[in-house]
């Protein structure tokens, strides 16, 4: 028997060995940790399905790649829109000269121009009633006569792609307007998310219902069919467009190097390899093979990469590997359904509040690398403030003891078990068995029901839950997103899970997302921030940060929030490269 | 009586073989463990905070500690109990079934054999993850849900074998005499059939058992495990995520306990198996 | 015996009727609404009765469940509900990479399971007899998971002899991403095969005619393999065929771990996100090949033994 696997083990090792590296490709090999389902850019919901469809498709506009905050430049348009002073209408000038992906959909198989019909195009699919697209909350409601254009066509046999919507107007080839219905200052973000990429209708009425295995962009990469595999491989796109590597950035990117590249044609490589991988060890030890070239560092491996400092490793500043640490957009928190009549009693969820141990927490769970939510809104965006300090999210349990007995319920008596319902893998069930355990001191029972992600959306979605564990990400840089999750006409199954309902943050709510950026709507949104936090229409969590491994060889990537376009613009040193791959 | 010499005599062959005497006092040790944990005797205070985490072994916490400080020796004792009872209650739950179904289908054959066939046939032909997913969907998680998944989904393997084995058995020499000297169906099936199959029975009832202390690992990796008591399923799982950082103890403690108890139970099953089969005695 | 096969073709339809009843109570009735799944994180009541409507949630019951037995007995799936892809296509993909790893490794783990057994058959009792089985047995006492995480550290990273994860199409670039899986596989595998190997051909060589063949002079190794193992064939065919539907599947920690595309990591994706069309196709697909191999166990059983009639 010993023999035998000897035996097989050789002959794998042969093979193993014929595939010798060499240094001469211009390839960068990137990690996605969820299997990918399509490419398809109205379904791209999640930020892994929209980093592989940015590869490929564009969008009238991009965040910036270097600066901070963020923002928005022109892409397949030439200019920022002109907007009438109502805010209502936008002219967009299209980029000219931009071409799709050869395919065999045009006619001899080589890519045609883009053009202002192929966005009414694009987003007219994304509100095709057949179609049912996960990004159509984007622009539901929006744009003027697209929700009766949606309503109309949901009946019929085929959508009606020929009848002319006013808010969606060709004025000539490469110029469009567009008017909304209401002032949706969000608005550009939107056109710069993966849902309103732009397809070319020959391409979608080619492959039919094979479409989302066969993208046919206009980006610096093409993919010509996609298989349903462990690794996606997409090449330099030949005939790309003259785009080039901005020259200016935030202040301190020329010193990193994030401006070697100026001015220089994009994309600066051949081929990006995106390996599928799952689980966190394999994740892991790939990239301390040198066979990925970026890791993103999740909670598992964050005591392996930095020290107590929160500085990288020495044994892997050794190999040139870099360390990018940047706090993300986003906020975790332990939602109340407001329905519940006990949750009803403000001074309850504030002596919850109160009891949650954070500081442990995030040592435990994150290695101190998250921060303490305030409020809903995370830091980096207008609307948090670093004055505003919410008084019930420190540790204090003698205060909570206080509130509770205030509350009605002193020691926790007269409270039911409180099922809280989260995820089923294993960090989830740490977590709500440590927050069990801080409410167990307050004398508060709670017990955990873990679900399958379908169980977990289907509680909330019905209002089935006492409460639940959430994180929410930003879909664009504006508090809006956020607060959001707080507004009343929001509730189940929108994105307000909790159900929470306060008319006078409504009211301001309601003002303040039709007013375009400005100091007036940032104090709007800094006053509903404290409001709701004071409130405490959940239990806080955290703001997570993202952290990044790079390898020495991998030049131009920075931390990006958003980063579904920045890998057009990533580089690598092949020199670099063959020196430190001794050191793997 | 004959019967009683025959267990008799198995037990003082059973007694002679060392490795299964040893088995046998680990089965035993394990099993008044899992009952002494049940009543509360050991390990109840399993989860109180003893020390900081992730404690590395030392003289205090032989296994060192967990995530939350607690002692992770009083978490592989504590789940010495749900492994057990994982083992003991799946294993009541399908041999009953599987014996009596298998039996009857491979005796009977004809309409009983279809009838019987077309149920575990069903039952098999679909995967055991969708079975084990959907049945804890439905009874909600915990440890009823696992015993209840696992009994329902493998009680179709015996009954496949004992089926197979009677079908065998049926064509002999000596069930057709004693069907020519005018023995029923009953008898013949019970009396003469089946004790020339209880060595499969026990066979697997031993896999049966170290299979279900296994599954309930698996089922702890796809988060349907047991809920707020420590089991080896959920230590083990853990370590997915500890073993990188250095923390080896936990998966260390729970596989020990469960290789023990699962080579413990394999080589009594054999032995078992050794000294009850009536074709092997004499030998 | 063609009618008995025909017989036993025909007893697709009852058995499909069953896994498509039990399918369609488990995940129609009992798993709710999938719409909220499926359309995302910002979805409205409006978009998600929509799409109930779309996929036919609607629909009276009965016609639901029709649409169910349809499709088990036309074999035409559809598309996916999570991905929009084509089933069909979806598994096939999935079957190869799942295929690769399981074939092989089950071949090879069968094979010297029961050269193994026939070996300590021979030395019964003896020392190697009982150290080969103890080995075989400590082997599959440790979890999966263990070996797993214990491996892909040890060999493919440390000793760099494998590949950490991943997969590539085509012969032979596959076999440096499923050996390693695969040995883990063949691990777990030898335990419980040997232990049953052995036991059937202790069964058998305690049989009168082997009393008789030794009788007769002929030499050990000769009754074994020709005598004993022809008869011990029953069982060990029942307990080889039965393994291969969950081939399919079983392998779902080692495709997850070692990042296989098989079939195991698309049911688990489809049953993480309600994906009922997908679940559907795979327990029908399952079920058919179940019973077409138990079938070929009942017509291997009469080359086996031809003392066993089928009627």
């Amino acid at each position: 028997m010993k023999s035998l696997v000897f035996v097989l083990s050789c002959l794998m090792l042969s093979f193993a060995c014929s595939k010798e590296k060499t240094f001469d490709e211009r390839e960068i090999n990137l990690i996605s940790p969820e299997k990918i389902s399509g490419f398809d850019p109205i379904n791209a919901s999640d930020r892994y399905s929209g980093n592989e469809t940015g590869k490929v498709y564009e969008g009238l506009f991009e965040f910036h790649p270097l600066k901070r905050p963020y923002e928005l430049m022109p892409n397949l348009a030439e200019s920022l829109p002109v907007v009438s002073s109502d805010g209502l209408t936008y002219i967009f000038k299209i980029r000219k000269g931009v071409l799709f992906h050869d395919s065999p959909a045009f006619k001899d198989g080589v890519g045609r121009e883009m053009k202002a019909s192929d966005i009414i195009y694009s987003i007219k699919r994304l509100a095709d009633p057949k179609l049912n697209a996960k990004g159509w909350w984007l622009l539901d409601d929006r744009l003027v006569g697209l929700n009766e254009w949606r309503t109309k066509n949901s009946t019929t046999e085929n959508t009606n792609y020929e009848e002319e919507i006013e808010g969606l107007k060709k004025i000539d080839e490469y110029t469009l307007q567009m008017r909304l219905k209401k002032p949706y200052p969000q608005f550009l973000y939107a056109l710069a998310m993966p849902y309103t990429f732009i397809v070319a209708r020959e391409a979608v009425e080619h492959f039919g219902k094979e479409f989302l295995n066969y993208p046919v962009g206009t980006g610096a990469f093409v993919l010509p069919k996609f298989e349903q595999s462990s690794m996606i491989t997409y090449l330099r796109n030949t005939k790309f467009r003259d785009k080039f590597y901005p020259s200016e950035g935030e202040e301190g990117d020329d010193k990193l190097g994030l401006l070697a590249d100026a001015g220089k044609k994009i994309p600066l490589i051949d081929k990006i390899t995106v390996h599928v991988v799952v689980e966190s060890q394999p994740k892991w030890l790939s990239f301390m093979k040198a066979k990925d070239d970026l890791l993103e560092v999740k909670d598992v491996n964050i005591q392996q990469t930095i020290n107590s400092k929160k500085e990288l490793k020495d044994e892997h500043k050794e190999k040139g590997i870099r360390l990018i640490m940047k706090p993300m957009l986003d906020v975790t928190y332990f939602a109340f359904n407001h329905e519940e009549p006990i949750f009803k009693n403000r001074k309850l969820r504030q002596a919850m509040n109160l009891a949650f141990d954070r500081a442990t927490y995030n040592r435990l769970f994150h290695e101190n690398t998250a921060f303490d939510a305030h409020g809903p809104v995370p830091p980096g965006l207008g609307g948090q403030t670093k004055e505003f300090k919410n008084p019930y999210i420190k540790y204090d349990l003698d205060q909570a003891k206080k509130l509770l007995a205030e509350a009605g319920y002193p020691g926790g008596k007269g409270l039911p078990t409180i099922v809280v319902q989260t995820r089923s893998d294993t960090i989830s069930r740490q977590q709500i068995e440590f927050f069990e355990k801080c409410m167990e001191k307050i004398g508060i029972n709670i017990d955990a029901g873990t679900n399958t992600w379908p169980e977990l959306v289907n509680k909330v979605t019905k209002k089935q839950h006492q409460m639940y564990t959430m994180a929410w990400g930003a879909d664009y840089p504006d508090a809006e997103n956020f607060l959001g999750l707080l507004y009343c006409p929001n509730q189940a199954p929108g994105s307000n899970g909790a159900n929470y309902c306060n008319p006078d943050f409504d009211a301001i709510y309601k003002q303040a997302t039709i007013m375009q950026d400005s100091p007036e709507r940032t104090t709007l949104y800094e006053k509903l921030n404290e409001m709701v936090a004071l409130d405490a229409p959940w239990i806080f969590g955290f703001h997570r940060t993202d952290i990044y491994l790079a390898q020495a060889w991998l030049k131009n990537f920075k931390h990006m929030e958003f980063n579904h376009s920045q890998f057009q613009y990533l580089n690598v040193d092949l020199e670099v490269k063959k020196q430190l791959s001794k050191k793997f | 009586m004959k019967e009683n010499s025959l267990w008799k005599d198995a037990f003082r062959r059973l007694t002679m073989d060392k490795w299964a005497l040893g088995s046998l006092i680990i089965v035993l040790i394990y099993s008044s463990v899992a009952l002494l944990a049940a009543m509360g005797i050991i390990a109840g205070d399993w989860a109180k905070e003893v020390g900081a985490s992730n404690m590395a072994p030392n003289g205090d916490h032989w296994l060192g500690t967990d995530i939350f400080g607690r002692d992770v020796l009083s978490k592989v004792l504590r789940g010495t109990q749900i492994a057990m009872s994982v083992g003991l209650v799946t294993s009541l739950i399908a041999i009953p079934i599987g014996v009596v179904l298998g039996a009857l289908a491979g005796y009977f054959g004809g309409w009983v054999d279809d009838l019987i066939t077309w149920l575990y046939t069903t039952f098999s032909s679909i995967p055991n993850i969708m079975l084990l997913i959907s049945i804890t969907m439905i009874l909600g998680k915990g440890i009823f849900a696992v015993y209840i998944a696992l009994g329902a989904t493998s009680w179709v393997t015996l009954c496949r074998l004992i089926r197979g084995e009677v079908m065998k058995h049926k064509e002999r020499e000596y069930v057709q005499a004693a069907g020519a000297i005018g023995g029923g169906h009953f008898r013949k099936l019970f009396l003469h059939i089946l004790p020339n199959v209880t060595h499969i029975v026990i066979i697997n009832t031993s896999l049966q058992f170290q299979f279900a202390i296994k599954s309930e690992v698996i089922l702890s990796y796809l988060g349907l495990g047991v809920q707020g008591e420590p089991s080896w399923g959920t230590m083990i799982d853990d370590a997915k995520l500890e073993l990188s950082r250095g923390v080896w103890w936990q998966l260390a403690g729970a596989t020990t306990a469960m290789f023990l108890v699962v080579l413990a139970f394999n080589l009594l099953g054999d032995a078992l198996r050794d000294s009850l089969d009536p074709k092997l005695k004499g030998k | 015996m063609i009618k008995y096969i025909i017989r036993r073709l025909l007893y697709l339809i009852p058995v499909l009727l069953g896994v498509s009843f039990i399918i369609f109570v488990l995940f129609n009735l009992v798993s709710g609404d999938p719409t909220a799944v499926l359309l995302g994180k910002n979805a409205s009541a409006r978009q998600m009765a929509e799409l109930r409507e779309q996929l036919g949630l609607n629909k009276p019951l009965l016609d639901q469940y029709f649409d169910v037995v349809k499709s088990a007995f036309t074999f035409d799936f559809g598309y996916s509900w999570a991905t929009k892809q084509e089933i069909s296509h979806m598994i096939l993909q999935g079957a190869y990479p799942s295929l690769c790893l399981s074939v092989p490794a089950f071949v090879i783990a069968t094979i010297l399971s029961l050269i193994i057994s026939l070996v300590v058959s021979f030395y019964r009792g003896k020392g190697i007899d009982l150290f080969v089985r103890i080995m075989c047995i400590a082997g599959v006492s440790v979890s999966a998971l263990a070996y797993i995480l214990f491996f892909q550290y040890f060999f493919a990273y440390k000793l760099g002899w494998f590949e950490i994860s991943g997969f590539e199409y085509g012969f032979p670039d596959f076999i440096p991403f499923v050996a390693l899986p695969a040995i883990i596989f063949i691990l777990l595998s030898l335990g419980p095969d040997v232990r049953f190997f052995r036991t059937v051909i202790l069964d058998e060589i305690y049989q009168d005619y082997v009393r008789t063949a030794r009788a007769k002079g002929l030499s050990e190794v000769v009754i074994l393999l020709k005598h004993v193992l022809r008869n011990a064939m029953i069982p060990i065919i029942t307990y080889v065929v039965i393994q291969i539907p969950s081939l399919i599947l079983g392998a779902l920690l080692l495709e997850n771990f070692f990042s296989i595309p098989g079939l195991g990591g698309i049911t688990l994706n489809a049953l993480n996100s309600s994906d009922f069309p997908v679940i559907k196709a795979m327990a029908i697909l399952s079920s058919v090949l179940y019973i077409l191999l138990s079938l070929l166990t009942d017509v291997l059983y009469t080359f086996a033994d031809p003392r066993v009639k089928l009627k």
